[in-house]
């Protein structure tokens, strides 16, 4: 009986050294600071997804693959509000990262990987202790959510997996958005900026030409609505040609959804804004005059901010 | 085309105890006490009363207490030391003695669960659960190569020194050292330790060497 339990742990045991060695096959070592080095993961047979506080150089970036071979890369797109980075290197022969499907989910086993040193991959556990956002980065960026893990994040983990028992990637490690600790980016938002950063070099965001407040929605407009919804957000001024206007949205409408999601707060609204929606047609849900309404709104983009990190300013 | 998925998806009504393994190792875990202040742990290594420790535990005494897990003291003699890896060979008085199962560390995977067991802040037999983080080089301090090192995010402090890093059937892999050369957190590899004991039993006179058989 004993023994049966714990060769059942031993297969638990071997199953995590198995997802390590998987998660080893997808994630590299990126050398793109002056101390130490980071990690990353493959985003395509020729890209790196990594973290973008590692990067303090744009070109120069060497990456040393799980076979010990090395490349040099360059940077295709960065978003420090996001903390990610795409690095575009010659063909590296690795497959994408396995993805996971589900969301995570607090209590999860997970395992935190990085290839901090040529010596060999690293890996530490823990559980999901906390899915949270929307948040608004210290560096500026707008994260839908997050996660939180007690993995330990060993020097050097930043642009690393975060993965489950099954080696498949729940998030991108990174200790760059909150000052002190670690979280980790999860994997369907990451490969979302990515997939931009790779086309554009940096993330898109959309611009209605609103200004807006939070209020609460009175149980009438959520019967109105069909939905539960605490807040939405009050439309307080329209500037004059801009995408809002021109769709026809009014000072005095309640802004409560986004392309057929809920936007209950601003960081939501932020966030929804960001990346492929941008140039594109969305449909903008608003209360108005206790009934529900939906509007076409040609998104604009907003001009790039130049991002500052210690006072230097980064080459574009 | 995308990676196989492998893992423990097959592993289905998962035990919520390290407990066995745990038993197997604690018989062979003992504190080690210099008999005024700090104690580290030790591991019988040879059922003819072989213990090893951390040299570090030991400082320059010659003899220590060591207390066993069935409450009897007895004394310690130091028969060799190994400062560079922080190893220390013990011996107890001639008899029988509960030795660990001594598990091959050249088969570790990064990933592995492992356990630390040891005395931290003096807390006896306190059990610490972790992954093997990484197996990398302790370098000397011309950037030499040295031994082999384990890291593991098992939770260790002062008083785990010495004590044993084992897997989930109870077999020890690794000798808990906290600090090698900058690295923190490190164990030594059992097999670093088996070779240490087979040479410090080897260059013992043949009287001394008395027992000198593999437990």
């Amino acid at each position: 009986m004993a023994e049966q339990e714990t060769n059942r742990l031993m297969a638990l045991s071997d199953g995590m050294a198995n997802a390590v060695e998987q998660a080893a096959g997808y994630t590299v070592l990126v050398n793109g600071r002056e101390r130490l080095p980071s990690s990353g993961v493959a985003y395509s047979s020729d890209m790196i997804l990594t973290a973008d506080h590692a990067l303090e150089r744009e070109d120069e970036i060497q990456i040393i693959l799980p076979d010990g071979s090395e490349l040099s890369a360059q940077v295709a797109g960065r978003d420090p509000g996001t903390d990610l980075a795409v690095l575009r290197t010659e063909k590296t022969g690795l497959l994408p990262a396995t993805r996971v499907e589900q969301p995570a989910r607090v209590g999860q086993l997970v395992l935190a990987v990085g290839r901090p040193t040529s010596e060999g991959i690293q890996a530490s556990l823990g559980v999901v202790s906390a899915v949270a956002g929307p948040v608004r980065t210290w560096r500026g960026g707008l994260l839908e959510n997050y996660l939180r893990t007690d993995a330990i994040p060993y020097p050097g983990f930043s642009g690393g997996p975060l993965i489950n028992v099954s080696g498949e990637m729940v998030g991108i490690n990174t200790s760059g958005l909150s000052r002190g600790s670690s979280v980790a980016i999860p994997v369907g938002i990451a490969w979302g900026v990515a997939a931009n950063l790779a086309e554009h070099g940096s993330l898109k965001r959309g611009y209605l030409g609103i200004r807006s407040q939070l209020v609460e929605l009175s149980p009438e407009m959520q019967a109105a609505l069909g939905r539960h919804q605490a807040s939405g957000l009050l439309v307080i001024g329209v500037e004059s040609a801009s995408p809002a206007s021109q769709g026809g949205l009014l000072v005095g409408d309640i802004l409560v959804g986004l392309n057929g999601e809920a936007v209950a707060e601003h960081e939501e609204l932020l966030a929804r804004l960001a990346g492929e929606v941008v140039g594109k047609a969305a449909q903008i849900e608003v209360v108005r005059g206790g009934k529900p309404q939906v509007f076409t709104v040609n998104v604009g983009e907003l001009p790039q901010q130049t991002p500052r990190r210690g006072g230097r300013r980064w080459r574009r | 085309m995308e990676h196989m998925s492998t893992g423990v998806n097959s592993v289905i009504n998962l035990p919520d105890s390290f407990s066995p393994a745990l038993e197997k190792v604690k018989p062979a875990l003992v504190m080690v006490r210099d008999g005024r202040r700090g104690s580290g742990a030790g591991v019988i290594w040879r059922r003819e009363g072989w213990i090893i420790t951390n040299q570090h535990v030991i400082g320059s005494h010659r003899r220590m207490q060591i207390h066993l897990a069935n409450g009897k003291v007895l004394e310690g003699q130091v028969v060799a030391r190994h400062p560079q890896v922080d190893l220390a060979l013990l011996r107890l008085p001639a008899g029988e003695y509960p030795s660990a199962w001594i598990g091959d560390s050249h088969a570790l995977r990064v990933g592995e669960l492992v356990l630390a067991a040891g005395h931290p802040w003096g807390e006896p037999g306190f059990l610490t659960l972790g992954i093997i983080s990484a197996l990398s080089q302790a370098v000397d301090r011309q950037g030499r190569p040295l031994i082999p090192i384990i890291r593991s995010d098992a939770r260790l402090a002062p008083g785990n020194s010495g004590g044993p890093l084992f897997n989930v059937l109870g077999a020890v892999v690794g000798i808990n050292t906290l600090i090698i050369g900058g690295d923190q957190g490190v164990a030594i590899p059992s097999q670093v330790a088996e070779d240490f004991v087979q040479q410090a039993l080897a260059e013992l006179p043949v009287a001394a060497a008395r027992g000198n058989g593999k437990g």
